[in-house]
């Protein structure tokens, strides 16, 4: 008897923790993402109280935004302007990195693979202040360049992880087989490895971009006045008059980067660059 | 050397050259400075002290630090208790909605850090939107930042993902069939988390509990906005050392200190993945 009423009590079970289960995810989910929707419904706020939910609908503060010199340069002429720079040549340097660990290494590869993940293992903030001291001991003063040099170390080991990925799932004999049919070997490698490493050469791409793009603790020690990055200038504004200038520029961030990631995530799995 | 050597040495350069020069001599740079003595004129003078190091004993630095370990724990222990239900979930599901769910989990992380502290001073400040709500119930308003609280939901809001990430591959390579076998055998929820999904994903909670810790140690712009002048950890002694105090070599020695302790942290965290990435080639 007993173990016949178990056999009428069981299905029921799981399907309870189920939708508790999901109950929770949905509450944890709310509480990662209420700073984002937050920021996003401040931005349309026509006051600048600050309240949620926002008591009318306006794009006060995106024309307060665009007509704003400081985040004008900020946001285009620095913040911008690096992320790109940082994202071709992180792609290149450590896409042939990548190249030269997975394809011309056997020994010592272990080693250099750890040498180019340290970036990640060093405190974004020691970085950065290691960086500024260095600038000032060398009398370099703090500038755009000295960002794009800070953001590399932070984008290399991303872009050497995603490609060594894609690089590690080609089979080699497609290469051979078109250096049989008579391709030099330069020709086999950008004729046949390239085109299928394109998608992992993107997302290492657009991952660059975004730690670039949203990197605060490197800038804030690197980034002097004439090289103040967008995060760097919302910080300032946080600390010396918040107002809902900063939500509309943190909006256009969310969107750009949220619409990269869209990107990534067609192209890529995620998750292996994490 | 051979075609093949110098290919390598070609591709492998133009990264090991950043590496060099914008990595290992800066921070080879602060270790030497570290030990350099302070002076008020000069910023430091080339005598070898071990002074910065012993002034960390003082009961105000051990104090700094204290509050960053308590920080770090606290945080990693929320990470650990909303990651894990999370990560099962993300884990198990097998629908088109998994896509969308990671893209919500990532963009957050993606998000520079200062716009999701921003979003929650809005939420918590003096003028948020819980003391309006506070207010508007008749009750006054109340400080909300500037405690402990505070920067560790700051942090765990951060973090989450880095702790969700490696847990859901950790419960990924347990199969569903030993699930199940649990179940039919009578095992309640509880008793199937803790004496079956608990240990089986605990490479992974190690991982993920590694990584968050070690990120939330160094943290500046968090306890920095969030925090203020009541709770200061090692990362916000750094800063003031740096560009306002100017005494570099004390600087210097905390970052040293920060240094050593989170590579240690990550160290571990590595050696945890590549054990989490074994067990799961094998599974």
């Amino acid at each position: 008897m007993a173990v016949g009423g178990e056999a009428v009590r069981r299905p029921s079970r799981p399907f309870n923790a189920w939708w508790i289960l999901i109950t929770v995810v949905v509450v944890i989910y709310l509480f990662l993402l209420a700073p984002l929707l937050i920021v996003v419904a401040v931005s349309f706020d026509p006051t600048d109280a600050f309240r949620f939910p926002p008591p009318g609908f306006s794009l006060r503060w995106y024309v307060a935004f665009f007509t704003s010199e400081t985040f004008m340069k900020a946001f285009f002429r620095v913040s911008l302007l690096v992320a790109l720079t940082v994202a071709v040549l992180a792609t290149v340097i450590g896409g042939m990195a990548a190249v030269g660990l997975v394809r011309f290494l056997t020994r010592g590869r272990a080693l250099l693979e750890t040498l180019f993940l340290t970036p990640i293992v060093v405190p974004e903030i020691l970085l950065g202040a290691a960086l500024f001291l260095y600038y000032t001991r060398l009398k370099v003063s703090t500038s755009v360049a000295g960002l794009i040099a800070g953001h590399l170390l932070l984008a290399i080991p991303y872009v050497v992880r995603t490609v060594s990925a894609g690089l590690i799932g080609i089979d080699r004999s497609l290469e051979e087989a078109a250096m049989s049919l008579g391709a030099s070997r330069a020709q086999a490698f950008w004729k046949v490895t390239m085109p299928l490493i394109r998608s992992s050469l993107l997302s290492a791409a657009i991952f660059a971009f975004i730690v670039s793009f949203s990197d605060i603790n490197v800038a804030l020690f690197v980034a002097g006045p004439e090289s103040m990055t967008l995060p760097v200038h919302i910080f300032s504004q946080i600390v010396w008059q918040p107002d809902p200038t900063i939500a509309a520029a943190s909006t256009l961030q969310i969107l750009l980067i949220a619409a990269l990631l869209a990107i990534a995530q067609r192209v890529f799995r995620l998750r292996v660059a994490l | 050397m051979s075609r093949h050597g110098r290919l390598a040495v070609a591709l492998l350069a133009p990264g090991l050259a950043v590496l060099v020069v914008f990595l290992i001599v800066p921070l080879a740079m602060i270790v030497v400075i570290s030990f350099f003595t302070y002076s008020p004129t000069r910023i430091w003078v080339p005598v070898p002290t071990a002074e910065n190091y012993g002034k960390f004993f003082h009961p105000y630095y051990l104090g700094v630090t204290w509050t960053t370990v308590k920080v770090g724990l606290l945080t990693t222990l929320a990470c650990a208790v909303l990651g894990y239900p999370l990560a099962y979930m993300l884990a198990r599901m097998r629908s088109r909605w998994l896509g969308l769910c990671l893209f919500l989990l990532v963009t957050p992380l993606m998000v520079s850090s200062v716009i999701r502290i921003f979003g929650w001073l809005v939420i918590l400040g003096k003028k948020g939107i819980v003391n309006s709500a506070l207010e508007a119930a008749g009750l006054g308003a109340m400080d909300l930042l500037h405690n402990v609280t505070a920067v560790v939901i700051g942090l765990t809001e951060l973090l989450l993902p880095f702790m969700v990430l490696p847990l859901m591959a950790s419960i990924e390579n347990i199969p569903r069939a030993v699930e199940e076998a649990a179940r039919n055998l009578g095992a309640t929820p509880l008793q199937l988390f803790r004496r079956v999904l608990l240990p089986l994903s605990l490479p992974g909670l190690v991982s993920g509990s590694l990584l968050v810790y070690s990120v939330a140690i160094s943290a500046l712009v968090t306890p920095a906005l969030m925090g203020g002048r009541k709770v200061r950890m090692l990362g916000n002694l750094v800063y003031d050392e740096v560009l306002t105090s100017l005494n570099w070599p004390f600087a210097a020695s905390i970052a040293v200190i920060l240094l050593v302790f989170t590579v240690a942290v990550m160290v571990a965290y590595l050696r945890t993945l590549r054990a989490l990435s074994r067990r799961g080639g094998r599974a």
